[in-house]
């Protein structure tokens, strides 16, 4: 049997307190439940004062004003943000908002159409001057996204072409969703398994001395 | 028979959660030793990866946290191995806010320390956390010293012999990203669409589906899809490697290898579940049309 | 100082114009709505207009662009504590007035002031929040480690347990529909591990035929992702990102305010 240090022990008892909620709900599990939550909270308290305002904002600034000067602007704009809670002049905290949402939309318009919908409907363009096997497993593909993409269309309502269309696309999205639903599995097993493998061989096992 | 399947399906759900439990912690206490399958996304990133020269730098994003490190964090890892067993110098970053920079710290304690020759700020460097994802994306591809001007612990870039001549992620041959949730798309959307540095991504398995829109389109290098992503890559590194292969044979730590016999266990009764729980529906519904 | 012409527009039409639009607002609470969607304008349209403009002042080194992207990697860092003042709020008042549940907010309090209070030490002392030069931690990366990624771990394993019974308690196959999505998803659980050999293990003369059973498996799989699979994401990704591209549009434009409060007849 060998020591397990103090971090260990408290980090198994936060696991088991957690998992305590399979069998009910209780007074341990909310414990945990409200620690974890406040300590992500200070955790990005912690990241952002240091690893971003720090070395961003404040940093620059005194180092160099004169060539960072304009920083001063960010910095109040990340604290008008905090101006909406105060309510006769969270209006003003409209402008950080406005600001910082818009930029992102604008970030967002061209990382959607260059990286998302181009790319993807270029993949649709296929050349049929060779027929080859892989061309007909192309057309399956193609066939599936325009089939989901007509699915999608509501905005107005489906005739005799669109809705067998549609159908298909539903087909396409419902064969999607069940392989999804097989990698999700696989995907939250896997969370267990690492849980368990901490408790069983970095906790359980030294502390009864069999590693 | 279907009386007794029809209690044993409408049994309280606490004896399946026990059985859940028991289904995966039996292959940590008994290792069954399940082989692994490679496909063709995990193949890719790995050759990609061993065409790489002594010397090139690669861009390794942390953008996961806790909750999916069981499966990202093997991948992290077996890349990390990967680029300092070939001498690839690695730009280590995290852009997940919620635990990604302590990951990043932890695993490259962790493996750093199996390849003492590896020094930090010349063969490697841990630029931390930064906040804005797409933001800091931008900034990335004209100028890295304008997003991160110091390194983890505050020391300025211009310090580092792997950060001379590096300037923008241009640079850089390759950018690896394991991810959970949208940071790991905005590699592949954002910076590979408008710079042109080709991503490996390493997603979690709930978000892998999603990304073979992008390895169709030819946006992608290659994905690690989740732990049996990482089980694949392990074992190409394994068959690449032989001192690797020893390692990952003999090592105590957790590998994606390992916790695949737990994933494949629980499947199984999940799967025998399924099956069971849709004949008793059958037998229910012809038993109303009969009535 | 330096008064490139890309940051001097900048600060005019980020700090002056909200200054000037802040002081007209108290005047006249109308335009406390309209300046900010001006500004929205220019913060949406800066980083679109940049790709095609390749002049110095909009997006060269020291252009608009780029040292607006440096400011809201700033701003974004405020921005991600926002969600801090709200929860400070709900729980105070949950403590003041011992509504049920309150010694839970205690808890909550406390954790967040002592690891944000430790996250500010580490910021004020140059201690940072990682390891300290002699390889210990500090105490901020031990709540970290021992608590907090033990704690997210833990809470986000339990979806294994709900998520396994979820399945087997309502995964029918009423219609055609839920048919092909539990097939699907059969052939993928089962061709994603090695089912098959594990199943096989106990028999030798079956481990053959289960590794080439397997092996076909799994090509099924990878061909329902690459193919089915994939045609749906793609569909699915277009027409999301069509969606989020008209939403940009609006949000730009000023069509859409429901972000800053507004409603439409705001």
């Amino acid at each position: 049997m060998h020591f397990v240090g103090f971090g260990t022990w408290l980090a198994a008892l936060l696991t088991l307190f957690a998992f305590s909620f399979l069998y009910k709900d209780n007074p341990f599990f909310r414990f945990a439940e409200s620690l974890f939550a406040g300590v992500s909270l200070g955790y990005y308290v912690g990241i952002t004062l240091n690893q971003t305002l720090l070395p961003n904002l404040v940093d620059p600034m005194v180092q160099d004003f004169g060539h960072n000067w304009d920083l001063v602007v960010p910095g109040l704009l990340g604290l008008m943000l905090y101006v909406r809670a105060v309510p006769k002049i969270g209006w003003v905290s409209r402008y950080a908002l406005a600001i910082f949402v818009a930029y992102y939309i604008g970030v967002d318009f061209t990382r959607r159409i260059q990286g998302e919908v181009l790319p993807q409907i270029a993949r649709t363009m296929l050349p049929l001057s060779s027929l080859q096997a892989t061309t007909l497993v192309s057309l399956i593909f193609i066939v599936g996204v325009y089939s989901v993409l007509v699915y999608f269309f509501f905005s107005k309502e489906q005739n005799a072409v669109t809705k067998p269309l549609a159908r298909l696309g539903i087909w396409f999205l419902m064969i999607s969703f069940g392989a999804a639903f097989g990698f999700t599995v696989m995907g939250r097993v896997a969370l267990l398994i690492g849980r368990l493998n901490f408790l069983i061989l970095n906790w359980i096992y030294p502390t009864i001395g069999l590693q | 028979m279907p009386g007794l399947l029809h209690r044993f399906l409408a049994l309280d759900r606490r004896w399946i959660f026990l059985l859940v439990l028991l289904s995966v912690a039996g292959p940590i206490i008994f290792p069954v030793g399940l082989p692994v399958t490679v496909t063709e996304s995990t193949q890719k990133s790995f050759d990609y990866i061993e065409a790489l020269k002594p010397g090139d730098i690669v861009w390794l994003s942390f953008d996961y946290g806790p909750s999916s490190a069981p499966e990202n964090d093997p991948m992290a890892e077996a890349f990390l191995r990967q680029c300092l067993l070939k001498k690839v110098r690695v730009v280590v970053t995290a852009l997940y806010p919620l635990g990604g920079l302590g990951l990043a710290n932890q695993c490259l304690a962790r493996i750093t320390a199996e390849y003492p020759d590896a020094k930090y700020g010349v063969d490697y460097i841990n630029l931390g956390y930064k906040d804005g994802a797409t933001a800091v994306m931008r900034r990335l591809g004209d100028d890295i010293s304008a997003a991160f001007p110091t390194d983890v612990s505050g020391r300025p870039l211009s310090e580092f012999p792997i950060m001379r001549g590096l300037k923008s992620i241009r640079d850089v041959k390759l950018v690896f990203t394991a991810a959970t949730g949208l940071i790991g798309e905005y590699w592949i959307t954002q910076v590979h669409s408008q710079i042109g540095t080709p991503v490996i991504i390493g997603p979690t398995a709930v978000s892998a589906p999603k990304y073979y829109a992008f390895i169709n389109s030819g946006q992608l290098v290659g994905m690690l899809g989740g732990m049996k992503g990482a089980a694949e890559y392990e074992l190409l590194l394994s068959r690449g490697h032989p001192e690797l292969a020893s390692l990952y044979r003999s090592t105590k730590g957790f590998t994606a290898t390992k916790g695949m016999d737990g994933q494949t266990v629980l499947h199984g009764f999940i799967l025998l579940f399924i099956v069971l729980g849709n004949i008793a529906f059958f037998q229910e519904r012809a038993k109303k049309a009969r009535a | 100082m330096n008064f490139d012409l890309g940051r001097v527009t900048l600060v005019a039409l980020f700090a002056i114009v909200p200054i000037v639009g802040i002081a007209l607002g108290m005047r006249a609470p109308a335009l406390r709505s309209k300046i900010p969607v001006l500004v929205a304008f220019f913060a949406g349209l800066i980083p679109i207009v940049s790709l095609y403009i390749p002049k110095d002042f909009m997006s060269g080194d020291s252009g608009m662009s780029p040292r607006l992207d440096q400011w809201l990697i700033i701003v974004a860092a405020f921005a991600l504590l926002l969600g801090i003042t709200n929860v400070l709020s709900v729980n105070n008042r949950k403590i003041n007035r011992r509504e049920p549940g309150w010694p839970y907010a205690v808890v909550l309090l406390t954790g967040l002031l002592v690891t944000g209070g430790l996250g500010i030490y580490g910021a004020i002392s140059k201690q940072g929040i990682g390891l300290l030069p002699d390889g210990s931690s500090t105490p901020f990366n031990w709540i970290t480690v021992y608590v907090f990624q033990s704690l997210q771990s833990t809470i986000f394993a339990l979806l294994a347990f709900f998520m396994a019974s979820a399945a087997v308690r309502a995964f029918r196959a009423r219609n055609t529909e839920a048919t092909i999505l539990l097939i699907a998803g059969g052939i993928v659980m089962a061709g994603r591990v090695p089912l098959l050999e594990f199943l096989a293990a106990p028999f030798p003369p079956l481990q053959p035929s289960a590794a080439a059973a397997s092996q076909g498996l799994g090509k099924a799989t990878e061909w329902i992702m690459n193919i089915p699979n994939g045609a749906a994401q793609s569909g699915i990704i277009i027409g999301a990102a069509l969606g989020g591209a008209s939403m940009a549009i609006r949000v730009i434009l000023g069509i859409e305010r429901g972000y800053l409060g507004l409603g439409k007849g705001d």
